[in-house]
């Protein structure tokens, strides 16, 4: 690849300035990093992995106002996590984990609990017990 | 470049790197006055591999690394060029934290592995849940850090809890606060000595392990599924994993082509050293490859785009990784009679 071949597409909504190192070749056939502005193939694969993520927020969002799971699936779909990972993290063994994504179950936990899941999260204690009216804009 | 300095208010000089390890790695070299560039860490270091890892999924998506597992360079490096070094792990993420702060304290610049979905100086779009990035934390500041990220054209800053949560954050491949320096340096490295261990170490992974999804195995491996991938999957699934490939192809700081453009530029740089004209030669047959890997992604691409409408088919993309395996192949058998003559 030479140095004029480095992808310097303007994808400004996904690079946000960050230009990654590409290793081209120069005049003399010499290998030299170039930073590149960013690529639109780039940016197609990358677009379809975040809108997994941002679908699965949004439909765990609505089942949570639909009140078919309780909030805490809301804000592990948001912080990517599964069970497993929110589990692990908070100190909670996953299948208590999968029972507290059922909203009856989650309204009775202790504080103790919701205490380290917020911790877990990085929310606070009351932001878990609600999630926002409208989806979040990113 | 940016300058910057440390605790004890050394200078350190900030360069843009394509890949995080190797540039960390490069970083560290340079701090200790050892001038060396990226491609030539990335070499030593056997930086180059593939492995097709399906069982593995943070966040979902299948691991296709096209890079030796995170750490290894590091460490390959710094003992190939004989130089002190610590690596360290943690259970509690206060006393990791409180460590790092007394090292950093000493004017030593820290090197960790790091999970990327918590560092927030990244924008939304880059952050997932991956742990393996590293980066070099500067110097402490109030509230936080001063980090160097090769991967970033300048310094930046990262809040304390961020990086706490980055180095501890539980999941497929823990970092368990994962952290390294390098303490003392030898001055004058022997630069042929490492390159031929690192080529040599390059080769054996490539070629001989036993196991059908590391190496030239592991690329025929991933090519013949993607040839008959449609029988297995539907369309949708199909492709997303196929866009599972070129994220780590392309998209996740690999200077372009999966490494092989960083491999080449390493090639290129060691047959100025030897003054070898077949080092030479492979470096150029090493760009042809990243070129059909590149290739690759772009089949790749219109099919994801246009959803197998078009000519493009899963059967050309798969024989296009095929046909990058075989050059490969060929490439590293080749690399390994050639580093056989080389003297140090």
């Amino acid at each position: 690849m030479k140095i004029n071949e480095v992808p310097q597409d303007d994808v400004p909504d996904y690079s946000e300035g960050i230009k990654k190192g590409n290793y081209a070749l120069d005049d003399k056939g010499k290998y030299v990093m170039v930073p590149s502005k960013g690529w639109v193939v780039d940016e197609m694969i990358n677009r379809m992995a975040y809108d997994e993520y941002k679908v699965k927020e949004e439909e765990a969002r609505k089942a949570v106002l639909a009140g078919q799971k309780s909030p805490l699936a809301y804000y592990m779909e948001l912080r990517q996590m599964t069970p497993e990972i929110l589990g692990k993290t908070a100190g909670i063994a996953a299948f208590r984990v999968k029972r507290h994504l059922r909203p009856e179950i989650f309204a009775r936990l202790k504080p103790s609990v919701l205490g380290a899941y917020a911790n877990a999260l990085a929310i606070t204690t009351e932001e878990l017990i609600t999630v926002p009216k409208n989806p979040r804009e990113r | 470049m940016t300058l910057e300095s440390t605790a004890t208010g050394k200078p350190f000089v900030h360069h843009h790197a394509a890949h995080c390890e190797s540039g960390v790695t490069s970083a560290f070299f340079r701090d200790k006055g050892v001038d060396i560039s990226e491609p030539m860490v990335f070499g030593i270091g056997s930086g180059i591999f593939f492995g097709y890892l399906p069982f593995i999924k943070p966040a979902g998506m299948t691991i296709t690394t096209f890079r030796s597992q995170p750490g290894a360079i590091f460490r390959k490096v710094a003992k190939r060029l004989s130089g002190d070094f610590v690596v360290k792990t943690y259970r509690n993420p206060q006393k990791g934290m409180d460590e790092l702060r007394q090292v950093l304290k000493t004017g030593q610049i820290v090197g960790l592995k790091t999970n990327l979905y918590w560092l927030t100086y990244f924008s939304e779009r880059f952050r997932f849940n991956f742990s393996g990035h590293n980066l070099i934390v500067l110097r402490e500041i109030e509230n936080g850090f001063r980090i160097s990220d090769p991967t970033l054209e300048h310094p930046v800053d990262c809040p304390a809890a961020d990086l706490q949560r980055a180095r501890f954050a539980r999941g497929p491949m823990e970092a368990h606060g994962y952290m390294y320096y390098l303490t003392s340096v030898n001055p004058n490295p022997d630069l042929r000595q490492a390159c031929i261990k690192g080529m040599k170490d390059s080769c054996n992974l490539m070629l001989r392990i036993p196991l059908p999804i590391f190496g030239i195995r592991g690329i025929r491996f991933l090519a013949r599924k993607i040839i008959s991938i449609t029988e297995k999957f539907d369309l949708n699934e199909a492709c997303r994993l196929l866009a599972d490939i070129i994220r780590w192809l392309e998209d996740t700081g690999t200077g372009g082509a999966g490494f092989r453009y960083m491999y080449a530029a390493f090639l290129q740089e060691a047959a100025d050293l030897f003054g070898s004209a077949e080092l030479a030669s492979l470096s150029e047959e090493m760009t042809a490859i990243g070129h059909d890997w590149r290739e690759f992604s772009l089949v790749a691409t219109r099919i994801i785009k246009q959803r197998n409408k078009s000519e493009e088919t899963f059967a050309k993309a798969g024989g296009l990784m095929l046909n990058c395996a075989n050059r490969e192949e060929i490439f590293f058998k080749r690399l390994q009679k050639v580093v056989r003559k080389l003297k140090t």
